[in-house]
């Protein structure tokens, strides 16, 4: 009666072979095609290394300023970009600048990237229901394969260091983007759209002025998830050799150095915090005119 | 080769002295959770069962957990494959009263941490002799970030061996020479930089450590310094601590990682004279070792599979380590 009590499975030299044919077809791959698949994102590369290098080289207190009136500019409230700016110079004072800056270089560019790729696949899942029931299951998978499934094949193709970095970032962080993007635009009220079109306005005119701005709430709230995920991620891109707040972080938990650890986290935890209020901020501001402000 | 040679003549004069076997009773041996020590204690099984008539019980240990038991309580027997550095002071103690014995140092060629190029590397660059002659040219390994400089892959961070790359860094004067040290993050990124390499040609330079199966997979060559071991003062004392407490690391090779094969006082003892003998001469060649792990890496093979395999494919290796009439034993049994 072994049938009802041992599933079905494939013989153990079978598996092995399926593995290992896998495994040397992935290196097949990643021997011919890797060089070229690593120069396509050479440049990505280059922009990533020139910008932490000026980040770092930049004098400290243009960088302080230049905080300071991004947040301002963002926020529009003193307390938050004074406490930005405080936020700068104690993690400097406690000899982090570096890594910070190096982690700032990366979730700047993630963010970037994951709104300019994010943005457009949301509004197409919104428009076409096919294209939203082929890329749902995907977005499922991005965010909860486990990473280094998917970091060493990266590493393989190409190297250790920021470009794979950015991408294992990028994979975890750009799906609350698309969802809410997608999410957004489909809440919008079906009797503004009937309007809309009453006045013969056509897909890209719904689209921009109509969709766009009232699904904007919900596209900052997806925003805002991808710069808090992204900043997650900043310890594993660590594990395959990205500069930053995480390296020292891996540093004390093989190590047990407490301080260390504590010290970087909340370094990581600060810069989180100021970009969340920053971006909530610049969201709610948008919106003010739905709340009857008077505003510009 | 001389060491065929005189390991057959030896095997030959054990022959010739003829043997009666004394019965060798049950006996434990630590199978070791990484891969080539299972292997080791696996054919170490089958040629103590087959060729001289133990009974070998496996007992999974880990290494401090096993050599804690064989000090206290004398169980398990043998261990094939035991990391000593980290229990040198205990290990003597046991030693000098008798309750330990080592049956063979160094029972794996090769073996220990490193500074490692691909083969490919030497061959092309015959000049290449020592770390010394590599540090010289940077050129050689490009970094990607900085093409102008040198790339030298260190230890994940957060492992010992982290501080001593970065010290050793410092000794060489690596960053005048041209270098940057880059921390792969995680022995995943260590392995699959190497694995890239290799896979596509490219030169690497980095660090690592054997018997493990990259390797023998990919034929890393282990560099010799090109200068002595400048003392375990400058080891222990800085080279192995963190930055700011080393001010002055010295050039020096690495410290000698020693491996025992440990047994108890009663398998010395109570054990044919014999098996003594053949562990005294069980030395794995790398190269060997390395095709090992590689096959048990490749076929997901477990200790005792690979074990088989071993005995089967490598007849002129472990031949040598027995007489003739107990290699016949263990040759008919397979």
């Amino acid at each position: 009666m072994s049938f009802w009590t041992d599933i079905p499975s494939l013989s153990r030299a079978d598996l092995r072979d399926l593995k290992k044919g896998i495994d040397a077809s992935f290196r097949e791959f990643s021997k011919n095609y890797g060089e070229g698949i690593e120069a396509f994102f050479d440049p990505l590369y280059f922009f990533l290394v020139k910008l932490e290098k000026l980040l770092i080289a930049a004098p400290w207190p243009i960088i302080l300023i230049l905080v300071g009136g991004l947040a301002y500019l963002g926020s529009r409230s003193w307390k938050l970009a004074l406490g930005s700016m405080l936020a700068f110079v104690v993690i400097g004072y406690f000899g982090m600048w570096k890594d910070m800056m190096a982690t700032i270089s990366l979730i700047s560019v993630a963010t970037i990237m994951c709104i300019a790729v994010g943005i457009p696949i949301g509004i197409l899942m919104s428009r076409y229901n096919r294209v939203q029931s082929a890329i749902t299951p995907i977005l499922d998978l991005m965010q909860t394969i486990p990473i280094f499934v998917y970091l060493l094949p990266v590493v393989m193709l190409l190297g250790i260091g920021r470009v794979p970095g950015l991408i294992a970032v990028c994979v975890y962080a750009v799906p609350p983007v698309i969802r809410l993007t997608n999410l957004g635009i489909r809440l919008v009220d079906k009797e503004t759209l009937e309007a809309a079109d009453a006045f013969g306005s056509n897909y890209r005119q719904k689209l921009f002025s109509v969709q766009l701005p009232l699904a904007l709430p919900n596209i900052f709230a997806g925003v805002n998830q991808t710069i808090m995920m992204a900043l997650a991620m900043v310890v594993i891109a660590s594990m395959i050799g990205v500069k930053g707040l995480g390296m020292p972080v891996l540093q004390s938990i093989q190590n047990q150095y407490l301080t260390l650890g504590l010290m970087n986290g909340l370094a990581i935890v600060a810069l989180a915090i100021i970009f969340d209020r920053v971006s909530q901020k610049y969201g709610q501001r948008l919106q003010a005119h739905r709340y009857g402000a008077d505003h510009e | 080769m001389k060491k065929v040679i005189f390991s057959t003549i030896a095997a030959a004069a054990v022959t010739l002295s003829g043997q009666a076997f004394a019965a060798c009773g049950s006996i434990s041996m630590a199978d070791m959770n990484w891969p080539s020590a299972t292997l080791m204690a696996n054919v170490d099984r089958i040629i103590l069962e087959e060729g001289y008539g133990c009974e070998v019980e496996m007992v999974a240990g880990a290494t401090t957990t096993t050599f804690a038991s064989m000090d206290a309580k004398g169980k398990p027997d043998v261990a094939p494959e035991l990391w000593t550095n980290a229990m040198a002071v205990a290990l003597g103690v046991a030693m000098d009263e008798g309750r330990l014995h080592s049956a063979r140092k160094m029972p794996i060629q090769d073996l220990g941490e490193g500074w490692w190029v691909p083969d490919y590397v030497l061959a092309k660059n015959p000049d290449l002799k020592t770390v010394l002659d590599i540090l010289e040219r940077p050129d050689l390994f490009p970094a990607k970030e900085d093409p102008s400089k040198g790339e030298f892959i260190g230890c994940p961070a957060g492992w010992g061996c982290q501080l001593s790359n970065i010290n050793l860094f410092r000794a060489f004067e690596m960053e005048k020479k041209g270098w940057i040290l880059v921390d792969p993050g995680s022995q995943a990124g260590l392995d699959a930089s190497m694995a890239k390499a290799v896979e596509r040609g490219d030169n690497w330079f980095g660090y690592y450590w054997s018997p493990t199966e990259p390797v023998g997979r990919y034929n890393m060559k282990l560099m010799d310094f090109g200068v002595p071991f400048a003392g375990s003062d400058n080891w222990d004392g800085c080279v192995a601590l963190a930055e700011q407490e080393c001010d002055d690391p010295k050039p020096s090779s690495w410290t000698v990682s020693m491996v025992h094969t440990i047994v108890t006082d009663n398998f010395k003892t109570n054990a044919p004279a014999e098996a003594m003998d053949y562990f005294s001469k069980r030395i794995y060649p790398g190269p060997v070792m390395g095709q090992m792990l590689v096959y048990m890496g490749d076929n997901q093979a477990d200790g005792s599979d690979a074990a088989i395999e071993f005995l089967q494919s490598h007849e002129d290796v472990w031949t040598t380590w027995v007489s003739a009439d107990v290699a016949a034993k263990v040759k008919a049994s397979l």
